[in-house]
């Protein structure tokens, strides 16, 4: 047994740091998002739809605006007014922040109701009538790139299926000819579900738009606060608010997970309300909110292949993946392409050669892909690799690990 | 509504509506914001706090059900003499990371410790299973708990530096 230990008096290496945080979590002073409270603040709540692709007939917030605390009903046509009712993803798509026609997943926000308090707000929720003529949805990525298949994204001019991108990678003549003569290939499918990171604390925000000094100050769950005050400033610029005038706060988080890196469109419209009313605009989504609206990891199907010798030498690798984006992309990887996927994917062993193809998808599910390092598709990478390692060992009767 | 709670030691007279939840009292009417909301649905035990002595789901609770009960919330555990040992416990032996779950957890382990000083390490792992924590894992928590159990019975203290495997 080595022990690497220095001394009590130098301390580190071997000895178990204290945190200095604890001592405020431990007695209940932590500050989490929910615990920000400001003067004259309103309470948002956020009405959502219950069909996964439908077109929204009307909207009617009447009996809603009728209840005493009701401030305001937002809905994505009053957005529009200002160019806020779309807003850019990180990977250069668009999102909508409400929908003015269409709602492209189950729980998508339809409107936002805004209130002297929390009961007030989820009760004004109640209260609007939104009528919806049901689609039929694209929940399988397979049949979303069917010739057939209608365009889910058709406020994209000259759109004409649901493919959203191709990659490719590697060496795809030197692979396939490893292929074509080796003594050994093997071949698996798979698909790795789409997962949620459910950190313990949903999300959430304190919008408040200071009018006198033209600055927002966010309070909110990020993990990103200087990419979320850039995208912040991408979605309205237009009406003012440029980089250096907002400020985003990131207080103590309840767990995170990637979770907390996307930028929401419940946090675009408490801003936006806050901009116009002057009022600080707390929005705390639910549990259910969370597990349906939220980003998602993985959705990924993958053929991986190998290729080797009889003897157990590897030679070479080959995946084909399609990525379910959910109805639009909205990654966070500066590459662009889940270049993690090539990266880990042929880091492990010894490969000859290797090509890997990805095409991603529009499907009517919520979008995501940021979370549990899911952008980069490390652990889709990971996972596939050593599944077709198994594979091909057993195939040739070896352990392994040899 | 008129209700009158007795939080941490003070006596509180509050109005509240028939449907307002207990959490929502303590959290915004009373501003003790260390009982924590995670789910809203009785699954996750973050907002777990004492009614009169016995853990209780906060969120599940109407606030006129805890008329005229003594609660204890995280904020009430420590004393003028210091930290309670849950809390030496838990810092001690990094049961926490994020801390929304914390507060909950502690309190369900206080009373657990109360009715059962000296849990086995299954009888932790029950009595916590109300709680959830998304961060840590659980076996810290554990050794925090029978850290805590150790050192609320006056027993030798369980060493809190790392193991050498
Ligand atoms: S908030 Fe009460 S159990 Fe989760
Ligand atoms: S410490 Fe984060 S959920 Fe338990």
């Amino acid at each position: 047994m080595i022990q690497c230990k220095t001394s009590k008096a130098i301390g580190g290496m071997g000895h178990s740091k204290k945190r200095k945080e604890d001592a405020r979590f431990i007695q209940g002073k932590g500050t989490y998002v929910d615990d920000v409270k400001l003067p004259g603040m309103l309470h948002m709540d956020i009405v959502r739809s219950p069909y996964a692709y439908a077109k929204i007939k009307n909207i009617d917030a009447s009996k809603a605006l009728e209840i005493p605390g009701v401030i305001a009903v937002v809905t994505g046509k009053d957005l529009e007014k200002y160019n806020l009712h779309w807003m850019p993803t990180l990977m250069s798509d668009t999102q909508m922040v409400l929908p003015t026609d269409t709602v492209m997943y189950q729980s998508q926000e339809v409107a936002a109701v805004i209130a002297t308090d929390r009961y007030i707000a989820r009760d004004g929720k109640e209260a609007v009538r939104v009528d919806y003529e049901p689609m039929t949805p694209i929940i399988d990525p397979f049949e979303s790139l069917a010739p057939e298949a209608p365009v889910l994204r058709d406020d994209k001019e000259g759109k004409t299926d649901n493919h959203i991108w191709h990659w490719e990678v590697g060496d795809k003549e030197k692979t396939d000819a490893i292929f074509d003569n080796a003594e050994v290939t093997i071949s698996q499918q798979m698909h790795i579900p789409r997962i949620h990171v459910a950190s313990i604390e949903t999300c959430g925000c304190v919008a408040s738009y200071n009018k006198v000094e033209n600055h927002l100050t966010m309070y909110m769950t990020t993990q990103a606060p200087h990419a979320i005050r850039t995208v912040i400033a991408l979605v309205a610029g237009h009406v003012g608010l440029t980089e250096e005038k907002i400020r985003v706060i990131s207080p103590d988080i309840g767990g995170g997970f990637g979770g907390k890196v996307p930028v929401y469109p419940g946090y675009v419209i408490a801003i936006a309300v806050s901009f116009l009313t002057g009022a600080p605009i707390k929005w705390i989504e639910d549990r259910s909110e969370n597990l349906q609206a939220d980003s998602f990891a993985r959705d990924y199907h993958i053929t991986a292949e190998m290729a080797g010798t009889k003897e157990g030498k590897i030679l070479a690798t080959r995946f084909k993946v399609l990525a379910d984006h959910g109805y639009t992309d909205a990654s966070a990887n500066p590459s662009k392409f889940p270049t993690g996927l090539f990266s880990i994917g042929t880091g492990s062993y010894d490969y000859g050669a290797a090509y890997m193809e990805a095409d991603a998808v529009y499907t009517n599910k919520p979008p995501g892909g940021v979370a549990y390092r899911c952008s980069f598709r490390v652990t889709e990478a990971v996972h596939a690799i050593e599944r077709i390692n198994d594979k091909f060992a057993k195939k040739v009767g070896k352990d392994p690990a040899q | 509504m008129e209700i009158t709670l007795t939080v941490n030691g003070t006596e509180h007279t509050v109005q509240v509506e028939p449907r307002t939840l207990l959490v929502h009292v303590i959290r915004e009417t009373l501003s003790m914001t260390g009982t924590h909301i995670g789910c809203d649905t009785s699954s996750c035990g973050a907002c777990t706090i004492l009614v009169n002595g016995r853990s209780a789901k906060s969120c599940t609770l109407l606030a006129v059900q805890a008329n005229g009960a003594e609660i204890i919330t995280v904020e009430g555990l420590a004393t003028t003499e210091g930290l309670h040992p849950i809390q030496e416990g838990f810092h001690l032996n990094h049961a926490l990371h994020c801390g929304f779950c914390t507060p909950g957890v502690m309190l369900r382990a206080v009373e657990l410790l109360e009715k059962n000083p000296n849990p086995t390490e299954e009888e932790i792992r029950w009595g916590i299973s109300g709680n959830l924590c998304r961060c840590t894992g659980y076996n810290n928590i554990v050794k925090a708990i029978q850290w805590a159990s150790a050192k609320m019975q006056n027993k030798e203290l369980p060493s809190t530096e790392p193991e050498f495997v």
